[in-house]
């Protein structure tokens, strides 16, 4: 890990997400087509399927948006940073930066979708809390397995099936911690939630920076 | 090549023992199951495995039990047939520290087949009127004493549960193997990563199929449990839902080694994911259970089944189950990876 090279590289996927504007816009269309397409499919949104369903337009927009995180750069350019920083380094940029990414798109979801289907939140320090650190896992789980799927012929589908059993636990504790935020459900005892979504943050994160370098490696 | 005989033994002895062995004696359910202070009660009791009719008269004795200090005997027991005996209690005038009312657990004894207990048998509730300060006599004047034990080999009777505790030995060591053959997968995958040789990437792969083979027994013997005590073969509930999720994982990982043009390539990859699925399992299995209710006995709060539940009978089995299942995950697993070898060598792949 040096944190050097950690700002130049954090610059860099700045960069070129600036650079790439449509990309970012894509995104940004993706979750706004989501948020309409499921008002429009279920006019009433009820504060348990709103929910569900805010959770799940997140998912989907944070996977489309991780897994060109390592396709968009081409090979050569790969073994360039391969020459100059350290893998460590390199995926915690990416993590870094992806999060900031999750964490903006997530915002602009819920402005979206509050606006159209209502905002059913009555705690809205925690379901805050909760979107950092729903973009945090996320973060962190995607972007380790787009660059697995990113060396593979076919990238989309191999992304979908290889993250979604490891999102799950991450997923289920969210969405139990938004439904207190919500108060769908009466639970004092939610700190003990959030400490096992950052128990498992720790456990994928330390997993990512020893086995990166072999993934990394071609 | 002796340990492979070995687990034929063992499993033959499982299968025979854990299937031919019968149940010790219990208590099904009490009819009536109130009664009302005073009252001359005839109760009774339905049986499993028992055999009323083959003790003398006097042989079997009832009580219905309070706590240790306090409890009712029968003053006449009359076995019906084999699996239903009547006892006829006096109820006394009133109840243990002023209660109103109790639930009863019934103690039947029998000089051949032992004692056997049923929970909350009879609820005995206060008649109206005065009631006597002292308590009555009928409580502490004949103790529960001298209780039979059964040595036969048998296993234990439990309510809900019935003839299906034998699944013990079939379901229970499924996960045992499972998390055996994944962790040897693991190991190999690491050994991958540490030196490439195409021997370990077989080894990870043909020990993951295994331990996959086991997770679907171990789900289907499952159902089949469930089925007979929680009324239908898949309930959603959480344990299932998320060993389900578990085997999906596995499934995700044969796809990722095939998925790469260069063999070295999905090798290296397909390891890396096994060893990050493995630490995923972790909170899949361990944490996630524990938000949800659950029917299965060691979640939320359900007991354990195995550390009370076990008897020395079937301990006796459970055991040599675990090995025998072991060893025979080990040797199907040696077969994949002898086959795998072999296909490999004929493609010019080593």
């Amino acid at each position: 890990m040096n944190w050097k090279s950690l700002i130049p590289l954090l610059h860099k996927e700045f960069l070129l997400e600036f650079r790439q504007r449509y990309a970012l816009s894509g995104i940004v269309l993706y979750v706004f087509s989501m948020v309409f397409v499921v008002y429009i499919a279920s006019i009433r949104v009820a504060p348990p399927v709103w929910n569900v369903l805010f959770w799940l337009i997140l998912l989907f927009a944070s996977i489309n948006a991780v897994v060109k995180s390592f396709v968009q750069e081409s090979g050569a350019r790969q073994l360039y940073y391969y020459q100059l920083a350290d893998p460590a380094t390199l995926i915690f940029a990416k993590i870094l930066y992806n999060s900031l990414l999750l964490l903006v798109l997530s915002v602009l979801a819920y402005g979206v979708y509050s606006l159209v289907a209502g905002n059913p939140v009555k705690d809205p320090g925690l379901f805050g809390l909760v979107l950092l650190l729903g973009s945090l896992g996320f973060s962190i789980a995607f972007t380790f397995i787009a660059s697995i799927a990113s060396k593979a012929n076919n990238s989309a589908t191999l992304m979908a099936i290889l993250s979604f059993p490891v999102i799950l636990p991450i997923l289920l504790t969210l969405v139990r911690l938004s439904s207190v935020a919500l108060r769908l459900i009466q639970d004092t005892a939610y700190t003990r939630d959030i400490w096992n979504l950052l128990a498992i943050d720790a456990i994928l994160i330390t997993l990512v920076f020893v086995l990166f370098p072999y993934i990394w490696k071609d | 090549m002796w340990w492979k005989i070995l687990s034929v033994v063992l499993l033959i002895y499982v299968l025979l023992a854990g299937m031919l062995v019968p149940l010790k004696s219990g208590i099904q359910r009490a009819e009536p199951a109130y009664a009302r202070t005073k009252q001359e009660i005839a109760v009774r009791f339905y049986g499993y495995n028992t055999m009323f009719s083959k003790a003398a008269a006097s042989g079997i004795r009832t009580w219905l039990y309070y706590d240790e200090t306090y409890a009712l005997a029968a003053s006449r027991c009359t076995a019906l047939n084999d699996t239903i005996l009547e006892a006829v209690f006096r109820m006394p005038a009133n109840l243990p520290e002023g209660r109103q009312s109790a639930y009863l657990n019934a103690i039947i004894d029998h000089p051949a087949a032992g004692a056997s207990l049923l929970p909350a048998a009879v609820e005995l509730t206060q008649d109206s009127g005065i009631v006597a300060a002292t308590l009555d006599s009928a409580w502490t004047a004949r103790p529960v004493h001298q209780l039979h034990v059964q040595t036969g080999f048998s296993f234990p009777y439990q309510n809900v549960i019935y003839e299906s505790i034998r699944n013990t030995y079939f379901h229970v060591p499924m996960w045992f193997v499972l998390l055996f053959l994944f962790g040897a997968s693991v190991w190999y995958s690491l050994r991958y990563l540490r030196q490439p040789a195409p021997e370990n990437d077989r080894r990870a792969s043909a020990y993951a199929g295994t331990g996959l083979l086991f997770g679907v027994l171990g789900l289907l013997t499952g159902m089949i449990w469930a089925n007979y005590t929680w009324g239908k073969p898949w309930s959603n509930d959480i344990k299932q839902l998320m060993t389900a999720v578990a085997l999906l994982i596995y499934l995700a990982y044969f796809i990722l080694r095939r998925s790469f043009d260069e063999y070295e390539k999905g090798a290296r990859l397909a390891a890396v994911y096994n060893i990050f699925a493995f630490a995923s399992l972790i909170p899949l299995l361990y944490i996630v259970p524990r938000m949800f209710a659950s029917l299965h006995p060691g979640a939320t709060g359900n007991p354990a089944f195995g550390s009370q539940d076990l008897d020395n009978t079937m301990r006796a089995v459970f055991y040599p189950a675990i090995l025998g299942w072991t060893l025979l995950g080990l040797w199907l697993a040696n077969l994949r990876i002898r086959y795998q070898r072999l296909f490999d060598k004929a493609m010019g792949l080593d």
